[in-house]
């Protein structure tokens, strides 16, 4: 409980460490949300009047201090950009961009096991050759490039799948999403198995180098009980890991993917904010972000107790 | 028994009514309604015409809300829209303004020359931070409500602008003001809504984000943030209801995607942008349509004469850098011919343009002579542009090239839009690679008068600021021609800036489109007027 609690304060004192980095550094980049764009025929006194309206012309210890005392009563601000509150907007992105990074997180997952538990045990295989051959294409091949090439594939050369957004306008209904989510999800999954499959293959081979495997299979448990009851479940621990470890990025979505498909998701908010200075947004997704990272190795911490009991002796 | 032959004639009147019901229904079906899909690159910040600062706000505003004047795409001149006519008095400066009378608002009730008020009312307010009160401040009294109005709210009065009646509004200016007309291109806000909210809340306001009350060919059935906003034809637009039902403005962010969408049919039109290497293949496929259209928006590299130390000070390197391009070679080799060259300030579009200034005089010699002459043969030259503009790229490395010959060192240097722009307003240059746009009247006081908000480099010449304020007081064109031609000629003198071209706007669209008028300021100019030629298969 005193450890758990310790955790907490700790991340607090990250999270605001976090905060005044991100502050400082986010007002070091030159320039602000409504500079005067030489290509508009600006009035300069309304650029001076909207900086003022919104206290972005007091010095920067005294913005930081606004912030923090909104921030600390749950006030995250409005957008710049937008002119609408920062946590309703990310909120309204989320659910398009869990769609994505979820599913292709469980089927990349999924299949990194599978592959991954059998190119293992079939160590020297041409499936264990093509498998490490598509991990390294995965790991290598830009996702940008990627997404481009199955655009010109799948929806110019054979127009089968949708290239860009997530529904037909005036559609929307499920077949018609599911339709506009392949080619991304393509992307993301191919991404994602690459990365997880190694950890899985390597995984796995250690514990099948391990004396109690070869005690198991002398007592004559068949290879799909050892597999199950020993390897699996020793295995897991770096698993889980790595998939804990990638839980924030399923909040943050999938830059690349998204911009590339024109997905309406959190990654292509993100990048357009931090493009325009939007600086309330830039702050929140810091922060936002900052926590999920946080949370995310708490929550492997758990499940290492649970997975493993020698863990839990220790406590 | 009359009871009962008085329920059988009224069951008779109710099928027969639902039966007609039933065959209008079917005529509906059987015209099905018109879908049209439009491309952007972004969506829409804000729905509020006058809070406007990018493009896809500026779009989705042409769209849902009418201008008081238009101006003609060919000759710029303006032209009635929701203002039906007007009349000047010369003696007492003062414009009659009549509103259109079927004009109304999307709630029903009628656009008034109020509500016209308050717009002005609001675009002085010193609290507005919008991109429309430059036209204001020849009205008179709008420089005294914005340096004196104290109350938050649009109300109150400006001195020049009084309502005669529901539908007429007399406007006098402080002083005379030729391009005046040419600059009331902006949409009303309606009064009845927006009167008591505090001018600094209106972006914020639901009306700008939400629940629009617009008064434009279409009215917003659905904004799906970062997806696309669907907007139905209004069939109580005063100009009649537009014959595309539907028009979806879909939002994608990069534009090869946008191209291959056109190419599946999942796109009628892509505006503006499309690439130039492009247009070839898209003339040869027969299911589309490229249209192009001169701007108002031309490329310059301005000089940063204010710079201490750099010998861009001097007129003589000036004169010298202006003679390394030959502007003609820029427009054929890199735009492929969709560009017009450029030679000075006033556009081709303009009716004052000059076309004796189309000449090149590519001068190596004389340049080096100059350069040495002005004591700096072997200078060395900071020039930025904005990364991703692949056109600005290859002029800026032509420029570095020929300016290699002569003996100066360009160094170019490609900045992220941002720091390109704080680059800019910070003067950390000697020359860099611009965008500019400009109005439809040649008046060119905001760039180039002592004055002018937008002379951003400190350009000052006496007898330019003089030749400007005479030209902007005169109402004939001839003589204003007369006199810009003058301003310009002196100001090329000068060498204030290299100007280097005026891009075309090249749209691709299906063949089937029909009554598209491109117009270099306004996408949907005439979007109440576009058809479909196949209609029904769409």
């Amino acid at each position: 409980m005193r450890k758990i609690l310790r955790r907490l304060t700790q991340t607090a004192a990250v999270l605001f460490g976090v905060s005044v980095v991100t502050f400082l550094t986010m007002h070091l980049a030159p320039g602000h949300p409504l500079q005067a764009n030489p290509e508009l025929r600006l009035d300069p006194t309304a650029v001076e009047r909207w900086l003022k309206l919104r206290h972005l012309d007091e010095p920067l210890p005294a913005q930081y201090v606004a912030w923090l005392s909104r921030v600390l009563r749950g006030d995250f601000g409005e957008s710049l950009l937008y002119n609408r509150p920062v946590l309703e907007l990310i909120g309204e992105r989320l659910p398009s961009t869990l769609l994505l990074t979820l599913t292709s997180f469980v089927i990349a997952l999924l299949l990194a096991v599978a592959a991954g538990t059998y190119a293992a045990r079939h160590r020297g295989s041409t499936f264990d050759r093509a498998v490490d051959l598509l991990s390294l294409g995965g790991i290598s091949l830009p996702g940008f490039w990627l997404g481009i090439i199955l655009i010109l594939l799948f929806s110019y050369r054979y127009p089968v799948f949708p290239a860009v957004g997530m529904r037909t306008p005036g559609d929307g209904s499920l077949p018609d999403i599911l339709q506009h989510m392949f080619l991304p999800l393509c992307v993301m999954v191919f991404g994602g198995f690459a990365h997880y499959v190694r950890h899985v293959r390597g995984a796995v081979l250690a514990v099948l180098g391990q004396d109690y495997v070869r005690a198991a299979r002398s007592r004559g448990l068949t290879d799909r009980q050892i597999l199950f009851l020993h390897v699996l479940p020793n295995a897991a621990l770096p698993i889980v890991t790595i998939a804990a470890l990638s839980l924030p990025m399923l909040f943050t979505g999938a830059m690349v993917a998204e911009q590339v498909f024109g997905w309406p998701g959190l990654g292509r908010f993100i990048v357009t904010s931090l493009l325009a200075r939007d600086y309330p947004v830039i702050m929140t997704v810091n922060m936002y972000t900052g926590t999920l990272v946080a949370a995310a190795n708490l929550l492997a911490d758990l499940l290492y107790l649970l997975i493993d009991p020698r863990l839990r002796a220790e406590i | 028994m009359r009871r009962l032959l008085f329920f059988l004639i009224a069951c008779m009147l109710l099928v027969s009514g639902c039966q007609k019901q039933h065959e209008e229904n079917l005529k509906l079906r059987s015209q099905p309604e018109l879908h049209f899909h439009v491309a952007a690159l972004t969506g829409p910040l804000t729905l509020n015409p006058v809070l406007v600062r990018d493009s896809a706000s500026a779009e989705v505003a042409a769209l849902l809300h009418t201008t008081l004047l238009v101006t003609d795409p060919q000759t710029l001149t303006p032209l009635p829209r929701l203002i039906t006519s007007w009349e000047y008095d010369r003696e007492k400066l003062t414009y009659l303004f009549t509103l259109h009378p079927e004009a109304v608002w999307s709630d029903g009730t009628p656009i008034t020359a109020e509500d016209v008020a308050f717009t002005m009312r609001v675009l002085s307010h010193p609290d507005y931070t919008g991109l429309l009160y430059l036209p204001l401040r020849y009205v008179l009294g709008a420089e005294e409500y914005k340096a004196g109005h104290t109350s938050e709210l649009a109300d109150g009065d400006i001195a020049g602008i009084r309502v005669i009646d529901e539908k007429t509004l007399s406007v006098t200016l402080k002083e005379p003001y030729a391009p005046f007309l040419s600059l009331l291109t902006f949409a009303p806000l309606p009064a009845s809504h927006l009167s008591a909210v505090k001018v600094r809340d209106l972006e914020g306001h639901e009306f700008s984000l939400e629940r629009p009350v617009t008064s434009g060919p279409y009215l917003l059935a659905e904004w799906n943030r970062d997806e696309y906003v669907h907007v139905r034809a209004n069939p109580a637009y005063f100009l009649g209801k537009p014959a595309l039902d539907n028009l979806y403005y879909r939002f994608i962010p990069n534009a090869e995607t946008q191209l291959i969408e056109l190419l599946a049919g999942k796109l009628d039109l892509v505006p503006t942008a499309v690439k130039v290497e492009d247009v070839a293949a898209l003339r040869a496929n027969p299911e589309l349509k490229v249209y192009t259209n001169p701007r108002l928006v031309y490329d310059y590299i301005a000089i940063n004469s204010k710079k201490a130390d750099s010998p861009v000070g001097d007129k003589r390197v000036r004169s010298a850098l202006a003679m390394l391009l030959d502007r003609k070679e820029v427009v054929d080799n890199i735009l492929l011919g969709f560009a017009d060259p450029l030679y000075g300030p006033l556009l081709p579009l303009h009716f004052a343009y000059d076309p004796a200034l189309e000449k090149d005089n590519v001068d190596l010699a004389e340049a080096r002579r100059l350069l040495v002459e002005a004591g700096c043969p072997q200078a060395e030259l900071r020039l930025i542009f904005n990364a991703g503009n692949l056109v600005r790229e290859n002029v800026a490395l032509l420029f570095k090239e020929q300016a290699a010959k002569v003996g100066l060192d360009i160094r170019v240097s490609l900045l992220e839009w941002e720091a390109f722009l704080a680059a800019i307003n910070e003067g950390d240059f000697d020359l860099a690679i611009l965008g500019r746009g400009v109005e439809a009247d040649p008046d060119l006081s905001y760039h180039w008068h002592s004055d002018g908000p937008g002379n951003t480099y400190g350009y000052s010449n006496e007898q330019v600021d003089a030749l400007l304020e005479e030209a902007a007081a005169l109402e004939s064109a001839e003589e204003r021609t007369r006199l810009y031609r003058e301003a310009q000629r002196l100001i090329v003198e000068d060498v204030p800036a290299i100007f280097l071209y005026v891009r075309q706007a090249v749209h691709a669209a299906t063949a089937e489109l029909s009554g598209f008028i491109p117009h270099p300021e306004n996408l949907f100019y005439n979007v109440h007027e576009w058809g479909l030629a196949g209609e029904g298969d769409k």
